[in-house]
Formats: structure tokens, sequence, C-alpha cells
């Protein structure tokens, strides 16, 4: 007997349909799967059998043969546990005609557990919002369920294999096999943190404000205890809220990672990732010879903050220059190629040289000049290119500290941020453009006039600080955010200057001919 | 007296051997007569008559014969220098009197005559802002009252004191660790450009295009000593080879003066310590003339005060004199300024950037100080 049963798989963060075919024929008894499984999926052979055994069915000594379609596909996941399982229950007859009909016009998914449960699996929602059920139902394991809510499908999540073939017989009612609807929490502001939290270091929160606003990326650079991380930390929370679209995309990505948590419908927080900086290349932009996404695609839509940034390996942060340039990764392994966005805001720190004590008030720097500048020459030119705003952060002393202005919260700059986001999506409208730091050289040509005397400043800027003209775009930029945020709609002389003085690295130190 | 081509090219193969001192070499001359008849013997009759070790002779001859003197002269004419022996009239006078001078010295550029005033002005790479001002005061002070600054191009204190004369557009000499076809430090390649452009000149003993060594550099201290009527020492660690040169001066019978500093700071334990054993303190630049030994041989003008910058100063707008006036002499953040003359941050970022571009400020690793006292 042949039966037929609809699935999906995923390829990058979209799914794509799969026919699970069974056919059941007398001979020795063989269970295989083919159509280029993966490992779990070549697995779940043995979960399957316990599965039909302890939902009280018989699983048949016969040949079996699973052919997952299209054949030339790789597939993974643990989804096809259930697909299989009802295939060989159609297949063997163990299910009515009725119930077989009924069983063909669903789409199923999930991981089964040896007693037969369904468990949850990776990747739900992307594949039931490439992959619609046409007309009929979506089969997914409870713990997805929020999941199903978010991809808008009708769907049922029995809990076992059991339930699911009772159902599929007319014994057990729809409402029996569906989870009443669960209002969603509101994300709760939890110990949230606020700028107002650090005290001083207003340059380093300006610099912070104008990245949010124009989507620029920043480095900072400070002695340890400076306060880069809680800076970082808090960037996330100045940054405009998520659109629906935007909160979508994250949320695939999540599903994708198994890393929603039961209770998620959606990610409303932009995201935070801080990976250590041992992390190898395949974990911070993803791969693996049957690709996952990495770091830079978790903080897609967010922040990657990258604490100890010269400490990084050097092929690691070259790796970084892509999605920076593009905001997608391409992964191509010899099997497929996939693509993953990237587009998140970069805060890079590191400490001015290896001692850490450069420029310190009262401790002295024990690092060679050679040192520092092999140092600070590892986050390479191409790299500091895609940062907009470098800041040096110096320590507060307790006298100042103790007085120090708490500056505005989080709330007031973000409603800054927002409202220079809004003009420049007026500015952009109808472009791929989302913010100032992604202005083509066209747009920095219409939107970037230099004003009278800007000339003067560029040169000065060139010739004392070794600016070159590569990074004068970067400037122009940068001051159209600066200009966004005071809501003027001409660049002026003083954006300009203050620009300037978040520029790169120091020269090493060449006094002025 | 005139020295045969020969006889000069085979100075230049001698001089390629760096693990031999100076006055060495010139001993082997003495024995043998002639570099020409050195290179003539065999390893064993080298180390027999000179009483050399033998694989030390050895390694001479296999260093003296690895380079090839006709190439150095001509790399050395296309960068429009020569090489001068101590028979050459041009080979400087206070060199050719020291123990240990130079058996081949490569030359670009202009070498100082003998009515300018040569001040050795050394210092530590690790330079701070207040070595910085004391270094640029101090070095435009004495380029334009007439002397030639002589230093070694080095990171820090050299390099703030060859800009200081080059700004003035005045000769200064650099003697450099490395062969005079390289630049090191890379980065001072411009400053090497602009010492030459303003009629001063860069030496070096060693092969044209020798790279560095930190050996090269306590010893080409010497010839920095030698060729300075006295030394001024400005910043430098306990141990440093700012007091290597100073050392040297003093067994030259020279003057070493050194500038006072804060007595917490790293980089002024050198000239303190000096001081303490009796070197002459540098206040001014007036102070250094002063310790000329025979002033009425050169031709200086007495120092003008440094009134130049006080006087633009005074024409700033009001936030920007502020500003200098709060930065005084310490090291300050835009921070610090934000806070202690309420100012926004967009507003210090651009009194800050103007400051800069005049001159007036330096930042360092966000933090800025004033060029100059």
């Amino acid at each position: 007997m042949l039966a037929s049963v609809r699935s999906c798989a995923l390829r990058g963060i979209d799914g794509f349909e799969v026919q699970t075919e069974v056919d059941i024929s007398s001979g020795m008894p063989t269970f295989s799967v083919v159509g280029l499984p993966d490992a779990e999926v070549k697995e779940s052979k043995e979960r399957v059998i316990a599965a039909i055994r302890n939902s009280g069915f018989d699983f048949p000594l016969k040949r079996i043969t699973v052919n997952l379609s299209p054949a030339e596909r790789r597939k993974s996941g643990t989804q096809f546990d259930l697909p299989i399982a009802a295939g060989i229950l159609a297949a063997s007859g163990a299910l009515s005609k009725e119930a077989v009909a009924k069983l063909g016009s669903l789409l199923l998914l999930g991981e089964l557990a040896l007693d037969g449960s369904l468990r949850p699996c990776a990747g739900v929602l992307p594949m039931l919002i490439s992959v619609k059920p046409q007309g009929g139902m979506a089969v997914i394991p409870p713990g997805n369920f929020m999941e199903g809510q978010s991809a808008g499908n009708a769907f049922i999540t029995p809990r076992t294999l059991r339930d699911l073939a009772d159902w599929l017989e007319g014994k057990l009612p729809t409402e029996s096999v569906q989870i009443a609807y669960m209002p969603e929490t509101d994300p709760t502001p939890e110990n949230k943190l606020d700028f107002s939290d650090v005290k001083g270091q207003a340059v380093a929160k300006r610099a912070l404000e104008i990245a949010a606003a124009g989507g620029h990326n920043v480095l900072l650079i400070g002695l340890p205890g400076t306060g880069k991380s809680m800076l970082a930390k808090r960037f996330a929370g100045i940054l405009p809220p998520l659109s629906e679209e935007e909160s979508l995309e994250i949320t695939k990505i999540y599903s994708v990672c198994n890393l929603l948590g039961k209770m998620t419908r959606r990610l409303h927080e932009r995201p935070f990732r801080d990976p250590h900086h041992t992390i190898s290349e395949a974990a911070l932009i993803g791969g693996g010879s049957n690709p996952r996404p990495g770091e830079v695609s978790l903080a897609h839509n967010g922040v990657l903050f990258l604490d100890e940034f010269a400490e990084f390996s050097r092929s690691t942060l070259e790796v970084l220059r892509q999605p920076l340039e593009n905001g997608s990764v391409t992964i191509s392994r010899a099997k497929e190629t996939v693509t993953y966005p990237a587009r998140f805001t970069l805060i890079a720190a590191m400490n001015p040289c290896p001692c850490g004590n450069l420029g310190h008030p009262h401790k002295t720097c024990t690092c060679s000049p050679v040192q520092i500048s092999r140092y600070q020459s590892k986050i390479s030119g191409p790299l500091l290119d895609r940062i907009d705003l470098t800041v040096n952060l110096n320590p507060v002393a307790y006298s100042d500290w103790n007085k120090a202005a708490e500056g505005d919260t989080s709330a007031q700059i973000a409603a800054r941020v927002l409202a220079a986001r809004q003009r420049q999506q007026k500015r952009f409208k109808g472009t791929d453009t989302t913010a100032n730091a992604f202005m083509t050289t066209q747009q920095i040509k219409q939107f970037c006039p230099l004003p009278a005397g800007a000339d003067a400043i560029l040169e000065a800027a060139m010739r004392k600080f070794g600016l070159s003209a590569r990074s004068l775009d970067k400037v122009l930029k940068t001051a159209r955010t600066i200009a966004d945020l005071e809501g003027k709609e001409q660049i002026e002389n003083t954006h300009l200057m203050e620009v300037l003085q978040y520029r790169p690295l120091d020269r090493k130190g060449v006094p002025d001919l | 007296m005139s020295v045969s081509m020969q006889e000069r090219l085979a100075r230049i193969r001698i001089n390629a051997f760096l693990y031999l001192r100076a006055d060495w070499l010139a001993r082997l001359i003495d024995i043998f007569g002639s570099a020409e008849e050195i290179l003539k013997q065999n390893a064993e009759t080298l180390a027999q008559q000179a009483q050399m070790n033998p694989s030390t002779a050895a390694h001479f001859l296999r260093d003296a014969f690895a380079i090839d003197p006709q190439e150095e002269l001509e790399k050395t004419e296309k960068y429009g220098g020569r090489i001068l022996i101590p028979e050459d009239e041009a080979y400087p006078q206070a060199l050719r009197s020291i123990k240990e001078a130079p058996v081949a010295l490569y030359v670009l550029g202009q070498l100082p005559s003998k009515h300018q005033a040569c001040i050795g002005m050394v210092g530590t790479r690790k330079i701070t802002p207040y070595g910085r001002r004391a270094a640029t005061t101090l070095a435009e002070g004495l380029a334009e009252a007439g002397a030639v600054i002589v230093s070694g191009l080095a990171r820090g204190v050299d390099s703030y004191c060859h800009a200081a004369a080059v700004r003035k557009a005045k000769p200064t000499l650099a003697v450099i660790g490395t062969g005079i076809g390289r630049c090191y430090p890379a980065e001072n390649r411009e400053l090497a450009r602009a010492i030459l452009q303003h009629g001063g000149a860069i030496i070096s003993e060693l092969p044209f295009n020798k790279p560095p060594n930190a050996f090269h550099f306590p010893r080409r201290n010497r010839i920095i000593a030698a060729l300075s009527e006295l030394v001024v020492v400005v910043e430098g660690e306990a141990k440093s080879g700012a007091l290597i040169t100073a050392k040297l001066a003093l067994e030259m019978g020279k003057d070493v003066l050194a500038v006072p500093g804060p007595i917490d700071s790293p980089q002024s334990a050198g000239p303190n310590n000096l001081i303490r054993d009796g070197a002459g303190v540098v206040t001014c630049v007036k102070d250094i003339i002063d310790y000329i030994p025979e002033p009425e041989l050169f031709d200086l003008q007495t120092p003008s005060t440094d009134k130049e910058v006080q006087q633009t100063a005074q024409d700033l707008p009001d936030t920007q004199k502020r500003v200098l006036e709060y930065i005084g002499s310490q090291e300050v953040s835009a921070d610090q300024l934000v806070e202690a003359l309420g100012l926004s941050v967009p507003e210090a970022a651009s009194v800050l950037f103007e400051l800069e571009v005049q001159g007036f400020l330096t930042s360092r690793a966000g933090l800025y100080s004033k060029n100059k006292f």
C-alpha cells in the first residue's frame, strides 16, 4: 500500500514543502528513509517504531520505504517523525479510508517521543509561513502552539500520535485536539536597563544616540571599567520599536534556531547578542555542513556587541565585513547555498592597549609603542571603514562620579531617535534604504549637500587627522543623522565638526609638520 | 689627504661588520696600513696579527665581502647623498676627534656648518603631553635662535624636536639607527622628507639598506653626543636610551642639561635623576643657549619669548578661551569639559575641533592637552 503525507523542511529561514511518501510491500522486514535525509531524519526511524508500538498500533513487519520528495534537496530536522509515523499507519491499513482521506489534506510537523507524544521542533513558524496548508489544517506539537498562532493558519495540536489517529477517525472532537486560545502576556518591562543608570560619559551617550538614530556602527575604546558594556547593553533600549515585519523576521530566525520559548509568539524586543571573543567564524556568521544562522543573524534588527574587539581572531573579524556591507550572510556549502538576514548595529568595544592602562590618570601603561600599534591595527582598515563612530571613554574620578549628571533616560533618548528615524523614512520612501548609514553614493550626493565653509573644515580634517577621502562619505552620512536629530533640513558646519570628533583611532603620535 | 677609490670601497666593506667597535676597525687599519690590505688577508693571518678571535675574523671577512661597496655608493648617490670617510674634508670634525669615529658615514642632505650650534635633544619614545609641550617649545625656540637640533628620528621626543625645527623651516640633523635607505619608524617618513627639504640632514654609519636592530640605537647615540655642543634630555625613564646619550656626552666632556618634570611621572625619572646628579636645569630656551661653551663661535640670536601663541590665544572666541584655560597643563576628556563648563556635547565637540585644527590642542585616546605652555 502507498500513502503520501505533506510536511515541510527548512532552507535558510524559509520552508519548502516535502511530500512524505510511504510504501509498504511484502518482503524482508526493512525500514529505509531515502531522499537526502540528514542524520536526525535517519534517526527518526527508531523513534517512529517505538512511538507506533507504544501508541497501541502494530508496527508492520514488512518492507517499508519512506521517500522524502523533492529528493534532490537535503532535509534536516526532527519534524518528519510525525508525518512518517502517520504515513506508515495509513499505508499499513491501521487507519480507515475516511481517515486516510482526511490525512491527505493536512500538513504534519512534529517530533515524536518514544511513548508517542508530540514534542516541539525547530522552525515551525517559518515553515508554516512559507507553506500554506491549502484548505486543510496544520498539525503541530502543542509546544509550538505560539508559533502556529503567529503564522495565522488553522491548526490542531494533538498531544499524542494516538490522539491524532482518534481525531482522524472521528472518535475525538476537534476541540479536544486544540489548545484553547491563550492570551499572550504583554512583555513585562522586568528590570529594564536605562541610560540614566550610567553616570557621566556624556560624549559616549551622545554617540550612541546618533548611532541609534542613523543605524551607524560604533567602536567604544576605553579602559576596563569605564562603562563600555553597560552602555552597549542599554543601546537596544533606545532603538525605535520593532515593526511587525521586523518582528516576524527575527522570530523566524529564532524559531529556526529553536531559541523561541514555549510562551513566545513574537519577539517584541530588539535582540542583543554579545558573543565571547573566542567565538569561531562559523558560530559568528553561521555555517556548519548543515547551515545554521550565526550570531550576526540572531542579532538581526538588533545589536551585536563584540566586547574585547581586538581579542577576536583576525579571520573572525574579517568575516564580519559581508554582513556589515550587505545586511545578510550567504553561506555556500558544496551541497547548498543559503542566505540569512543579518542587518544589525555593531557595537564594538576594546581597550586602548594590551595592558589596558594607556591614558589612565594614575596607572602606567607598560606596553611598547609597537605593541600598541599592533594591537590597534588588528582592526583592519576595511572593517574600520564600516564603523562610523569611534568614542574614547575615560575613567570617571570619584569626585566627578558623585556629582556627574545622570543625563536623559532611555525613554527620552528613544523619543528623539524615533523622530529622527521618521524623518529618514520620509526621505527614503520608495527606496531600499532604511537609515542614513545605508545611503548609497547617489543618495549621499542628493541628501548631504555641503554647507558654505564646509570645505575648509573637511580639508583641515584631512590634513590634520589624516582622514582619507574614503571616510568622507562616512562623515557625511553621520552628519546627516545629527541634522535629523536636531530636526534640521540641511547639514550644518557644527554637525560636521561634531562627527569629526568621533573619528577613528589616533594616528601613532606623529607630530604636525 | 686624498684616498684612492679602491681604499674608499674597502672602507665601506669593513664598515659593514657591525660587531666590532669603530675604534677596533681603526686599529685594524693601523696594523695593516689600509682597509684594502686588511681585506687581502685570510681569516687566520687576520686573527693572528690583530689578536682577534679566529671566528670573529672569519665573520668579519664574510660580512665585509657580503656587501657590494660600488652598489652602496650608487644607491646613496641616487638618493642625492654621499658616503664620507674620516679623511674627507666634509667629514664632521666633531666626529673625527672621538675614539669611535665611524669608519664610513652615509649622509643625506646638508651637514651643519661650523658656525651653526648643534644641540642634541633626546628623550623617550613614550612621550607624555608634558614632554610634548617641552620638546616643542624648546626645539622651536632653539631653531629660531639659529641652533641645529640633533636627534635620532625615533618616535616620541625625537620626532617632536625634529618636527618643531621643520615647522620653523630650519635645518635639523637626524642620526638614525637604520641605513639611510630606510625609515624607521615608517610613520616618520613624511618627517624625514621634510627634514631634507628644509636644509637638514639624515646621517647613519650603517650600510644603506640596514634594517633596524635593537643594538644599532645605543651605538648611534655616540654620534648624537659627539655632534652636539651639549645634550638636553627632555623626558626619559630611569633606564633609557636617552640616558645612554647623556652618559656618552658626559664622557666626551660635554654638558648635559635636563628638563625637570613631575616626580611621579616615570618619563621624568631620567631627567630628574640627572638634575640630582648635577645636570643643568632647563626651563627655557635661554637656559640652553647660556650653556653653550663658546657661544661667540656661532651665529645665534637671543631667543624670543613665546609671546606669539599667547597673542593668538587672546583673539579666540570666549568659549574656546574658557576651554583652553580649563585644560591648563592637564589632560582633559571631553566629558570633563561638558561637566565643568556646562557645555553641550555638540558644542564641546565643535570647540575642540577648532582648537585642534588651529594647533592649540592635541588629542590622544580621547584626552585633550595643550601643545604649548
